[in-house]
């Protein structure tokens, strides 16, 4: 007991409990170089694409304000192939910098309304092909 | 309808209802009423497929991970494999099929060599080896169904075939029972692995000039074989082929064996005992040209540096030099993913491509290749999915060499400290003044702790011996809580057991050890 005792008043363990898992309210989702790429910054072609990806809807405030930041990153760094991304601007655009839920609602404004021809191509209408009117057409006799 | 990038699955689920109930439909929202288009046009000609929450793109052990991870959290999950089966080169051709060999192939050897002061006498002992070969493949089968059993569990759709981009959400597949599919993901995981690299001018047959697929599948024991490149896999099947007879010779261009990583000292101490076992080694030696055109294969090889060629002669030759990435066919061009000068897709410290929604994991990208990276990665990808945030330490990533005796380590290594200029201290234990290694006549090796010279926080640890692959456990939980060598010191271990050795390694380095 006593040397035990002892020991406990000199030796500071390194590993302690830190008590229950915690999540942190906000994490950083902005994109960072990945720990074991061989290099620091991530290639200038994330920012492009997600600063072009960001077109409508609620991040159109946003993409407002990140189109001109790339402007201004693309400006500071036309003589690199990588983007740094400028003290305290969102780094590569602002797609992953925040969860969905921080973004607010998805519903348009009031009185607003999306265009389908305005979505990313994925929302829109698919085109017909040329073998699904040959089914409709043909009563589906085509499909078999 | 732009946080497409997360998994909505209470949205997706709600709208659903709607539809199902034609009383809501004038209630929905405009954007609500865009989800019901898509849906009810989902179930059209144009566009068969169910859109996922999740489509991984490879059934190796990052993609199976994943895909069993992901459907533990609710996701709607495909898996895309074309192997046929699932586990990828790891338990189809890699780790396990290797370490099923290995372990035979040891109790062959020392059935043979090391019985008789045991106080065991044995027969005439002879080596069937399409025996073992059925040994390995029934452990490989197990585990490959296992995994498609926890696919039924977690209601993980398996689809065999070869997954092609169509788009940057749609995936064709090629059908390995003939046909095409198409999956639809709102997130999309690449984990297409990595295959060996060839050696340039050496056509591979995987009959005589084989990689680590064709070097586990051999029907007879070479009775010489030359292994170029004495990393893990070459050492690993130079270690088995050796111990079943054949005679094995190592052309390494580096000045030493065992890969990035290993320590030198560890690399120096295994080389000296794969040597007494009967491998032969040429350091620093490059191979110039290579003809299997003959009966058997010719291998001209030179000093690294320049100096006088000379032509080897083998029956087999295993191209051991490493792995690349393996995407071909994956169609990344055509959603403008990009590779680097090594041909791993990049990607950010959450797995993202530049596509937010379409993310790698595993040999495919960044990181060291290895099969519990990959895990640790794939867990962590759909944490990223679901709950926002994951965790892998690329410092605290072990890594095995399954030789005999076994070498394994974690963390830095006494070069890169050195390079860093880091001051370290060094603390070692022998496995001969280990009382169970005595008792098992199994004493080669020791456990090496590298700590921080003035805060005694474990940098690295390395050990060669039996058990090691084990043992490393201890060294990597270690130095993720960031412990010292006082913590593992002043820990009770278990007597009479290998791990006392790593106690005492870790008393050496901040003290001194009990026992030598």
């Amino acid at each position: 007991m006593q040397p035990t005792r002892i020991l406990r008043a000199t030796r500071q363990p390194l590993i302690k409990f830190l008590g229950k898992r915690n999540v942190p309210k906000n994490i950083d989702h902005t994109p960072h170089a990945h720990p074991a790429a061989p290099n620091d910054s991530l290639p200038e072609s994330f920012a492009q694409y997600r600063n072009r990806a960001i077109q409508h809807g609620p991040l159109g405030g946003q993409q407002q304000q990140t189109g001109q930041r790339a402007q201004q990153q693309q400006q500071q760094s036309s003589a690199s192939s990588t983007v740094a991304p400028p003290s305290g601007m969102e780094p590569y655009g602002g797609i992953g910098g925040k969860s969905g839920k921080q973004l607010g609602d998805i519903q348009p404004a009031k009185g607003q309304f999306f265009d389908r021809d305005e979505l990313p191509a994925r929302f829109r209408r698919r085109p017909f092909s040329e073998a699904e009117m040959e089914a409709v057409d043909s009563a589906g006799a085509s499909m078999w | 309808m732009f946080k497409q990038l997360i998994p909505r699955a209470t949205a997706r689920s709600s709208a659903l209802r709607s539809i199902q109930h034609p009383s809501h439909v004038s209630r929905l929202s405009p954007s609500t009423s865009l989800l019901q288009d898509r849906i009810v046009q989902r179930r059209g000609y144009a566009t068969p497929a169910e859109e996922k929450d999740l489509v991984i793109i490879g059934g190796g052990v990052a993609g199976y991970v994943a895909a069993i991870k992901a459907g533990q959290e609710g996701l709607k999950v495909a898996c895309i494999e074309k192997r046929g089966s699932l586990g990828g080169t790891c338990l189809n051709v890699g780790c396990i099929p290797s370490k099923s060999l290995l372990e035979n192939s040891r109790i062959y050897h020392q059935i043979q060599h090391d019985v008789k002061n045991r106080g065991i006498d044995v027969g005439d002992v002879k080596l069937n080896l399409t025996q073992m070969m059925k040994a390995k493949d029934t452990s490989v089968s197990g585990l490959t169904k296992g995994i498609e059993f926890l696919f039924k569990k977690n209601n993980v759709e398996y689809i065999k075939g070869a997954g092609r981009f169509e788009d940057q959400n749609t995936v064709a597949v090629d059908l390995t029972d003939g046909g095409n599919s198409v999956v639809r993901g709102k997130n999309i995981l690449i984990a297409t692995g990595s295959e060996a690299t060839p050696f340039p001018g050496l056509e591979i047959d995987e009959k005589k000039v084989v990689t680590s697929n064709g070097a586990i599948a051999l029907t007879e024991v070479p009775k010489k074989m030359i292994v170029i490149g004495g990393g893990i896999i070459g050492l690993e099947m130079g270690s088995v082929w050796s111990r079943l007879g054949s005679e094995v010779t190592v052309v390494e261009f580096l000045g030493a064996i065992g890969g990035p990583g290993m320590d030198a000292e560890i690399a120096k101490s295994i080389q000296k005992t794969l040597a007494k076992q009967g491998m032969k080694f040429m350091l620093n030696t490059k191979v110039t040209n290579g003809d299997a055109s003959g009966e058997g294969v010719k291998i001209d090889v030179e000093a690294a540096k320049g100096g006088k060629a000379q032509t080897l002669d083998a029956d087999v030759v295993l191209c051991a030099i490493g792995r690349r990435p393996y995407t071909q066919g994956l169609g990344l061009d055509k959603i403008g993913l990009e590779t680097d000068s090594k041909g791993r897709i990049v990607i950010d410290s959450e797995y993202r491509t530049k596509i937010p929604h379409i993310r790698v994991i595993g040999d495919c990208t960044f990181g060291p290749m290895l099969a519990h990276k990959a895990e640790e990665e794939a867990v962590a990808a759909v944490e990223y999915l679901t709950k926002s945030y994951g965790h892998v330490n690329y410092n605290a990533i072990p890594a095995v060499m399954y030789t005999h005796p076994e070498v394994a380590w974690v963390g830095q290594n006494e070069q890169e400290l050195k390079e860093e200029g880091v001051k370290y201290k060094v603390g070692s234990f022998p496995f001969t003044a280990n009382s169970r290694a005595k008792t098992n006549l199994d004493t080669e090796g020791m456990v090496k702790f590298l700590a921080d010279a003035e805060t005694d926080r474990i940098l690295g640890v390395h050990i060669i011996g039996p058990n090691a692959g084990e043992m490393i456990a201890e060294g990597t939980l270690a130095l993720e809580y960031g412990a010292s060598t006082e913590d593992v010191g002043r820990t009770s271990h278990a007597h009479p057991t290998l791990s006392e050795a790593f106690k005492e390694a870790a008393m050496s380095t901040y003290a001194k050890a009990i026992h030598y």
